[in-house]
């Protein structure tokens, strides 16, 4: 009897010896795999969404992790939370709205995906492995960016290059947007307003509407390439010196983003 | 004379088999039922159903049968989801031997393989078990040895990896989606009252249990160290002096982060208390419940109702009838206070009161609330709930202000005469929809709900049966306010009304019309009837249900386990038997 209750009593404390790992330090050093894929977040946000601020640093805090060379991030405001209200900033856009769609808070996240529609519409707590998997995928596309800048007209021109690294088959368009850094306004936080937010890379508009021009359509092979020109006026309150260029090529059929390039305006 | 022996041996076996085969089958016994449940379903612009997507049939089938022979014991589960009705996960759809099963128990040692159910204790650290109308099995596949070394004791182990709908159980087969971890566990229970002969016959009772389970699953994340062992210890008591009784269990987990727990390193703890007390027509009982962080599934990338490996028992009232059975509490395993109080009394037959046949009355009471957390220190920062860190601290005794349920019921249970007898309650119902259903924005339910159940008996063969119940939204009616994008959060919300009518010629026969109409909803293309007719026939143990009409939308909960049930209008069937 008595060796019946030891061997149970030992199988026990062995069991609950080796079944227990306890983790101090729990972050992994991450390096992406693949070549130059670069992938987009887009961000839907609203200067009233009290969790946004938060969920819009665990993002950057991403993006810092994995590369910010390899990981883009854009504010899209939209949705009832980003309506303008008293002080809160107006950061409103067609295309964001278009992108948003029928969905009803904030923040949601799309990772390379032009816009937020079933099966892509991530909350902050999904995005992270979608961004891993989309770093390791391999790269259809090389984009290369251009523009000159006029500081009297403020009018913005710019050319990018599109190269094939792979042969595909699909319907490739092209979405220019204008992005502003480092604006400060009123933003809902954790217990009250904070006036002096900084709001990063905030989506201002396209250059060539929300879906962006058709680059190529039907077979692409690698070494291709394919040029495209588009220009706007920058508006007066918009501050060039913290504005960039941010190009993506898709597949308009699913809507997924390829690549992703970035430039500064100035 | 090699023949003579060959043909001797074959009659002595032939024989032999005979008689063993004889035995075999007079010692035997063999138990089983069957369900099928199967709807076909129809357009009704009138509930905004404009769209089936393709899919105008569903059922859901199981036959099981179950062998006993002595000591041995053994039995097989088939199941069919062709496809699975509306509202039950659609990795459901197949159809298969789901489990099956064999035990050889000689009272010293048992032992199963194949498909095991079973809890120790009162769950907080292992359950596994099957919820028909959950379309929810999380049976361990594996082995179990049960040793009762002496009088009192009894000693467990199991262990074998958990059922994920039809996901194959071999590491080799599985894929990223259903890739699930191994489980293993020891629990040991000591009845001091068998085991101590002086304490045999005493009113005093006592008994004492452990239990101890691991899970083991590979780390597959790409930004987080996870612990491939996850160790989860509970320990428990059960008392009981005269008409008193009192359990509690405390369990422990270490880190364990999830998809659930958003990834945080909190080690989980949660406590589960009893008090009660009963005598001949009085009964009251104190429940108190703890849960913080103790959802412990064998896939920690899980978020829905399955893989659980653990069961945390709900500690609130469960209703039967339809309008209040609307706003049923789901367990919150990443952190609850709950607390329920309930009184049974009899006012005895004979009395003003009582009347001819005695009056039953029942209070209840039961509230849940949030626990508190505070900030944790990471890399200096503060944060809260963050991933990759250890999440919050929590004080154990702190009760958040912010209150998930509360239920407030009182029922009356009366027998008027040999010929009516009637059922009443009256409910205060404060339900967190936000948080229990998922509808961010939606303003909590606070609802007053009363149902009237009256069975009227014609003659001894036949009976009517009138329910009418009614369900009082305080905030949220008529001239409540919605936002256009928000409205298909208030599909159930305002008052509702409802009625059934059912006559039963006994045994066999049952016929019922009912209509749900929720005639308060703030939203007007919202205010529908759901009306329904249903024909039932029962032979024995055989039942057959036949209805066609219109359901809510709504959930369905067992044990504070929900699943949604989405709207629906259409025929449906059912039909069991068992044996």
């Amino acid at each position: 009897m008595k060796k019946i209750f030891s061997v149970f009593a030992l199988t026990a404390l062995l069991l609950a010896a080796v079944s227990c790992d306890k983790i101090d330090n729990p972050h992994k050093p991450y390096t992406p795999t693949g070549g130059n894929k670069t992938v987009l977040i887009k961000d839907f946000t609203g200067a009233r969404c009290v969790n946004c601020p938060d969920a819009a640093e665990t993002v950057h805090e991403l993006q810092h992790r994995l590369g910010e060379d390899r990981v883009f991030i854009m504010s899209v405001h939209a949705g009832f939370l980003a309506q303008p209200l008293g002080q809160f900033p107006d950061f409103l856009t067609e295309e964001g709205t278009l992108w948003y769609g029928d969905n009803n808070s904030n923040p949601l996240f799309s990772v390379d995906h032009v816009a937020l529609t079933e099966g892509n519409t991530l909350n902050v707590d999904q995005v992270d492995m979608p961004v891993s998997e989309a770093l390791a995928e391999p790269q259809l596309f090389d984009i290369n960016i251009t523009n000159t800048y006029d500081e009297a007209s403020r009018r913005l021109s710019v050319e990018n290059l599109f190269n094939a690294k792979g042969d595909g088959d699909g319907e490739y368009y092209a979405t220019v947007c204008l992005v502003e850094d480092s604006l400060v306004g009123w933003q809902t936080v954790s217990g009250g307003v904070n006036k002096e937010y900084v709001f990063r890379n905030v989506f201002r508009g396209t250059l060539n509407g929300a879906d962006g021009e058709l680059v190529a359509n039907g077979a692409v092979f690698v070494d291709d390439s394919f040029a495209k020109t588009c220009s706007m006026e920058l508006d007066s309150t918009y501050n060039a010196d913290q504005c960039y260029i941010m190009t993506y090529i898709y597949d308009h059929q699913d809507g997924k983003i390829l690549q992703t390039a970035v430039k500064k305006v100035k | 004379m090699r023949k003579h022996i060959l043909l001797l041996f074959s009659l002595a076996l032939g024989f032999s088999f005979r008689a063993s085969a004889q035995s075999f089958v007079e010692n035997s016994q063999v138990n089983g039922s069957f369900q099928t449940d199967a709807q076909y379903y129809m357009l009704d612009e009138g509930i905004g159903i404009t769209d089936l997507n393709g899919k105008k049939f569903g059922i859901n089938g199981f036959g099981k049968v179950n062998y006993t022979n002595g000591n041995f014991s053994a039995g097989i589960r088939f199941e069919a989801f062709m496809p699975e009705l509306n509202g039950f996960r659609s990795e459901l759809n197949g159809v298969g031997l789901a489990n099956f099963y064999a035990n050889y128990d000689n009272g010293f040692i048992g032992m199963t393989v194949g498909d095991i159910y079973d809890q120790f204790g009162s769950g907080l650290v292992f359950r596994t078990y099957e919820e028909w109308s959950l379309g929810m099995d999380n049976a361990l596949r594996g082995a179990r040895v049960v040793l009762r070394p002496t009088e009192g004791v009894t000693l467990k182990g199991v262990y074998g990896r958990q059922r994920f709908f039809w996901a194959p159980y071999l590491e080799r087969d599985m894929g990223n989606d259903d890739y699930r971890g191994i489980v293993r566990g020891v629990d040991a229970e000591w009845d001091l009252n068998q085991s101590i002969a002086s304490l045999n016959e005493s009113e005093f009772k006592m008994s004492l249990g452990g239990s101890f389970v691991s899970k083991k699953q590979a780390d597959q994340s790409l930004f987080y160290y996870i612990p491939e062992n996850v160790g989860a210890a509970a320990a428990r008591i059960n008392l009981g002096y005269g008409n008193f009784a009192f359990s509690t269990e405390y369990a422990y987990k270490i880190n364990d982060p999830s998809a659930i727990n958003n990834f945080i390193y909190k080690e989980g703890r949660a406590l589960l208390s009893s008090l009660s007390y009963s005598q001949q027509g009085f009964g009251a009982v104190l429940q108190v419940k703890r849960v913080d962080n103790m959802s412990f599934k064998s896939m920690y990338t899980g978020k829905q109702n399955d893989l659980d490996i653990n069961f945390i028992p709900p500690i609130n009232y469960t209703h039967t009838h339809s309008l209040p059975s609307m706003y049923t509490y789901s367990t919150q395993p990443n952190g609850e206070m709950a607390a329920q109080f309930q009184v049974n009394y009899t006012i005895p037959k004979g009395t003003a009161l009582g009347g001819k046949y005695g009056t039953k009355l029942a209070f209840n009471m039961s509230q849940v609330n949030d626990i508190v957390r505070d900030s944790v220190m990471d890399h200096g920062q503060m944060v809260l709930n963050k991933k990759g860190t250890l999440g919050y601290s929590s004080n154990f005794f702190a009760i958040s202000d912010h209150r998930f349920f509360r239920d407030i019921n009182f029922e009356v249970d009366k027998k008027i005469s040999k010929d009516w007898h009637l059922t009443a309650q009256y409910i205060n119902l404060y339900y967190d929809i936000e948080t229990i259903e998922g509808h961010a924005g939606s303003p909590a339910v606070k609802a007053n709900i009363g149902f009237m159940d009256v069975t009227y008996k014609i003659n001894k063969r036949q009976s009517l049966r009138l329910e009418l119940q009614g369900l009082w939204e305080n905030e949220v009616h008529k001239g409540y306010e919605v936002e256009e994008s928000e409205k298909k959060d208030y599909q159930k919300r305002g008052d509702w009304a409802f009625a059934l009518l059912e006559y039963s010629i006994n045994p066999h026969w049952s016929f019922s019309v009912a209509d749900k109409w929720n005639y308060g909803n703030p939203v007007e293309e919202y205010r529908d009837h759901y009306f329904t007719g249903t024909v039932t026939y029962i032979h024995d143990a055989s039942r057959v249900m036949l209805s066609a009409g219109r359901q809510s939308e709504g959930v369905v909960c067992v044990g504070g386990v929900c699943r949604t049930v989405p709207a629906s209008s259409g025929v449906s069937l059912t039909v069991s038997t068992s044996f």
